[in-house]
């Protein structure tokens, strides 16, 4: 059952397509890895989903979830599945959070929005979430300023799933970080994708991640999508000579795979 | 040495049309004397307080003299004035700003604390206190002008300095052995140009507006000077039979004003300067 | 927090130091024989002996730094003299203008502020829409209008055609109105240019798409996201352009005849009433102190990463 369908969408600049004619998938609760080098427009298909693209900015096509079309919807009709039914993460973590605004800030406007619970039971909501992401409770009276990156991912994280939305777009959320939170922030996302059930959108230029988490991939190049498919079908036996080229260019997987060791910290 | 404008045909287009609006204000002003057919200062009782006529276009004042000639003469005045004490201050600035910028250390420091002195006082007080204490007079006006704008061209050209020292292009300049003038040459004056143009064309409006508010109080241009403002304030009593004598003034302000500050904006956009460079 | 005030209390009074003893030469250095002015007042035809009896009463024969001890520890007390005019304490005058000026700065400022928010958020916000070329329009004339002239307008169209507003005085709220919207117009043209390329700016961040992201209004994004972090350029130029804010109000108590301090400066220049011109130098110098402090602890509010790091420059670059 498609949770997320995108149908032959463009998106246009002032001067030039920046993506043509793109299709693809999400199935439900799978993690689909959208895989390209930069500027081949995987980051700006995601913001298209849910209206996000720059002003200067043109979408067309369908994105269908559930039976609405989301480039179709009003102003108030998309602000329903913005943070509810599709949640997003992105690549800059402190351009994430208002700077002026501690945590449980963030929280609460984010509650108030959604839901109609008491003062107290939104902190508490909230401080469960940044608990079960591996968080101290007095994150929540910080400012964004105060936390790390791979804190700020996490906290990111936290708000994104206490929704329990059905996808999570993920606009490379781990490539801003040192490869030790890397790791921790990705194996956080498996263990909750599960958890909760959720699709992710997973969006990236690192195929090491993908080998190790995806589902399905799809890969773009120049605005296009050139090959999808399942992931072992697609690393082991890629159709589309570029798709062989990233592979090459990806020094851990062209080798015998080895187990990735945990670092512990 | 390359001047970095952004153009786009339609602000190339505009600005030429501003130029040669300005350029011909200028003209006119100058050579006024030329044109003139009536005298500013004849004072004329029979013929106070005409309307307009071929003979005079915009009518006469209160003492009978024509005035689109005063008018126009006043442009000189106004202007004049405007672009003498803004030069002034340019002048002292400037070399003052690149020495503390330059320099740097306690040079720098005290300069900083003067400058903070100087712009303690608000402009138009220091030059309200100034032409009050020294007495009446253009030319207490356009000194009080330049005692307090000098200072603001000498923080920005201050900055400016210290801003592009620490840039890496001079880093890398240095590396490949360009010398130290080579390297202002090419990278530093074209900043300093375009902050300073930008900066002097916005001030301009600012202090044509200072010398006629001040000519208004009588501390300014003295009669039978036909200052913008002077006139405003020998119209004044007349505003019930003949208003359009406070009309005609205020209105060549404005306009002058209006046009110093579009060139103004449009340098500004044109060298891509930061906003605080107006304020 | 604390110290840093101090610090900056005491920078100040150096500053104020220096200051009050530049002033007090310049008014003392101006051609114009103070004590001629003052018996001249009487209109009275005086002998020589009078004036050097006045001379020496006032301790104008004093070397300059003597005369400059008496006066400053007079200062430090709080007094600043009489008016050689009215021979009234110029800390009394200062205090019976002082209200006046500010209600008229306060109305000023409030006029400017319906204004230019807005028209700058509004410009902003239709960036290229025919209000966005509105808002250059009136920024540009606004800019260009002298504000002494449109008073003049305003006072003869309401009060000498119309018969609508007063004109003259301080006489109730009604009085407040012309002069308030005068100076308000003129300061408002850089504020409207300000906020709008400041929230243009801050709506560019992406903050503001993750917040959207997340399904919150854009009425809420505006306000409590966009606007309050566009606002530390626009208490900077606030800071920056008291100066010139200072003097508009001296011009508009002059042609309204508003019985501010503005306009008792004016006069007392005209009739070189020293006491009162120091005085009035003195209490600029403070309020400008005390606004410039205002400024700075604003911007840490309203960026908690200055609050927290103590840093001691409260800069928004």
């Amino acid at each position: 059952m498609s949770i997320l369908s995108v149908r032959q969408l463009h998106i246009m600049g002032k001067q030039n397509d920046i993506v043509k004619n793109l299709s693809l998938d999400v199935q439900e609760g799978e993690w689909f890895a959208l895989v390209g080098q930069s500027g081949s427009g995987k980051s700006m298909t995601a913001m298209a989903i849910c209206q996000l693209l720059a002003p200067n900015l043109q979408a067309k096509g369908e994105i269908w979830c559930g039976e609405k079309n989301l480039l179709t919807l009003s102003s108030s009709e998309i602000r329903k599945f913005r943070g509810k039914r599709l949640a997003y993460i992105f690549q800059d973590y402190q351009g994430s959070f208002t700077p002026f605004l501690t945590i449980g800030q963030h929280f609460d406007e984010y509650q108030r929005t959604h839901l109609n619970l008491s003062k107290k039971a939104r902190r508490q909501q909230a401080v469960n979430a940044l608990i079960s992401v591996g968080l101290n409770e007095d994150i929540y009276g910080r400012y964004p300023f105060q936390l790390s990156g791979g804190q700020l991912q996490r906290v990111s994280i936290s708000m994104a799933l206490l929704l329990e939305p059905d996808i999570l777009i993920a606009d490379e959320p781990t490539t801003a970080l040192d490869s030790v939170s890397s790791f921790k922030v990705l194996q956080l996302l498996s263990k909750l994708q599960k958890e909760t059930g959720c699709a992710i959108l997973f969006i990236t230029h690192d195929l090491r991640h993908v080998r190790k988490y995806a589902d399905r991939i799809a890969v773009m190049k120049d605005g296009a999508i050139i090959e999808t498919g399942d992931k072992n079908r697609v690393l082991n036996h890629p159709q589309h000579a570029y798709t062989n080229e990233l592979i090459q260019s990806s020094p851990s997987l062209r080798r015998i795979p080895f187990k990735l060791e945990g670092v512990s910290g | 040495m390359e001047l970095v404008i952004k153009g786009k045909s339609k602000r190339r287009w505009r600005m030429t049309v501003l130029f040669t609006v300005m350029a011909t204000i200028l003209a006119v002003a100058a050579y006024t004397f030329l044109i003139v057919k009536h005298d500013p200062a004849l004072v004329n009782l029979e013929e106070r307080l005409w309307p307009a006529s071929m003979e005079h276009p915009l009518g006469t004042d209160h003492l009978g003299r024509d005035v689109l000639t005063r008018l126009l003469l006043g442009a000189q005045l106004t202007v004049g004035y405007g672009l003498l004490s803004l030069f002034a201050a340019v002048i002292i600035g400037v070399p003052f700003g690149m020495i503390a910028g330059f320099k740097g250390g306690l040079i720098d420091r005290i300069f900083m604390r003067i400058a903070d002195a100087f712009l303690a006082f608000p402009d138009t007080i220091v030059a309200i206190v100034l032409s009050g204490l020294l007495g009446p007079g253009i030319e207490n006006l356009l000194l009080a002008i330049v005692l307090v704008k000098w200072v603001n061209y000498a923080r920005l050209v201050r900055s400016t300095v210290i801003t592009e020292r620490q840039k890496e292009y001079v880093t890398v300049a240095k590396i490949n052995g360009l010398s130290s003038f080579g390297i202002m040459r090419k990278h530093l004056f074209p900043h300093l140009i375009g902050n300073v143009l930008v900066l002097s064309s916005l001030d301009l409006g600012k202090i044509i507006l200072l010398i006629s508010s001040l000519s208004y109080i009588g501390l300014g241009a003295q009669p039978p000077a036909p200052e913008w403002g002077a006139m405003l304030n020998d119209a004044r009593p007349y505003f019930q039979s003949n208003m359009l004598l406070m009309i005609y003034p205020g209105l060549a302000i404005v306009f002058v004003v209006l046009l110093t500050n579009m060139l103004g904006d449009y340098l500004r956009d044109a060298f891509d300067v930061k906003k605080e460079v107006g304020s | 927090m604390f110290r840093i005030l101090v610090r900056r209390f005491i920078e100040v009074a150096i500053f104020v130091l220096v200051i009050t003893f530049i002033s007090f030469l310049f008014v003392r250095l101006a051609p114009g024989d103070p004590v001629l002015s003052i018996l001249q007042v009487d209109d009275v035809s005086v002998t020589n002996e009078q004036v050097n009896e006045l001379r020496e009463e006032l301790g104008f024969n004093d070397p300059l730094f003597v005369q400059y001890g008496n006066w400053f520890a007079d200062f430090i007390r709080l007094d600043f003299g009489h008016s050689y005019l009215t021979n009234q304490p110029v800390m009394e005058m200062i205090m019976s203008g002082l209200p006046a000026t500010l209600e008229l700065a306060v109305g000023a400022l409030l006029v400017m502020l319906g204004i230019a928010i807005p028209l700058g958020s509004l410009a902003a916000l239709y960036r290229g829409s025919w209000i966005d070329q509105f808002s250059r329009a009136v920024s540009l004339l606004g800019a260009a209008i002298p504000s002494f002239w449109l008073g003049l307008l305003l006072i003869d169209l309401f009060a000498v055609r119309w018969g609508a507003l007063p004109t003259m005085g301080r006489d109730g709220f009604r009085s407040l109105i012309l002069p308030s919207v005068t100076l308000g117009l003129a300061i408002t043209s850089v504020y409207v240019r300000l906020l709008r390329s400041s929230l243009i700016d801050s709506l560019s961040h992406d903050f503001i798409r993750a917040t959207r992201s997340r399904g919150i209004s854009e009425m809420r994004i505006f306000f409590a996201h966009a606007f309050r972090y566009s606002l530390p350029p626009v208490i900077t130029v606030f800071g920056v352009s008291l100066g010139s804010l200072i003097g508009g109000v001296v011009v508009i108590e002059v042609i309204f005849a508003y019985p501010g301090i503005g306009k008792m400066v004016v006069d007392s220049i005209r009739s070189r009433d020293y006491p009162v011109i120091q005085g009035y130098l003195l209490v600029m110098a403070i309020i400008v102190f005390m606004v410039n402090s205002a400024v700075d602890l604003s911007y840490r509010y309203l960026n908690p990463e200055l609050r927290l790091k103590e840093r001691k420059h409260g800069k928004w670059s």
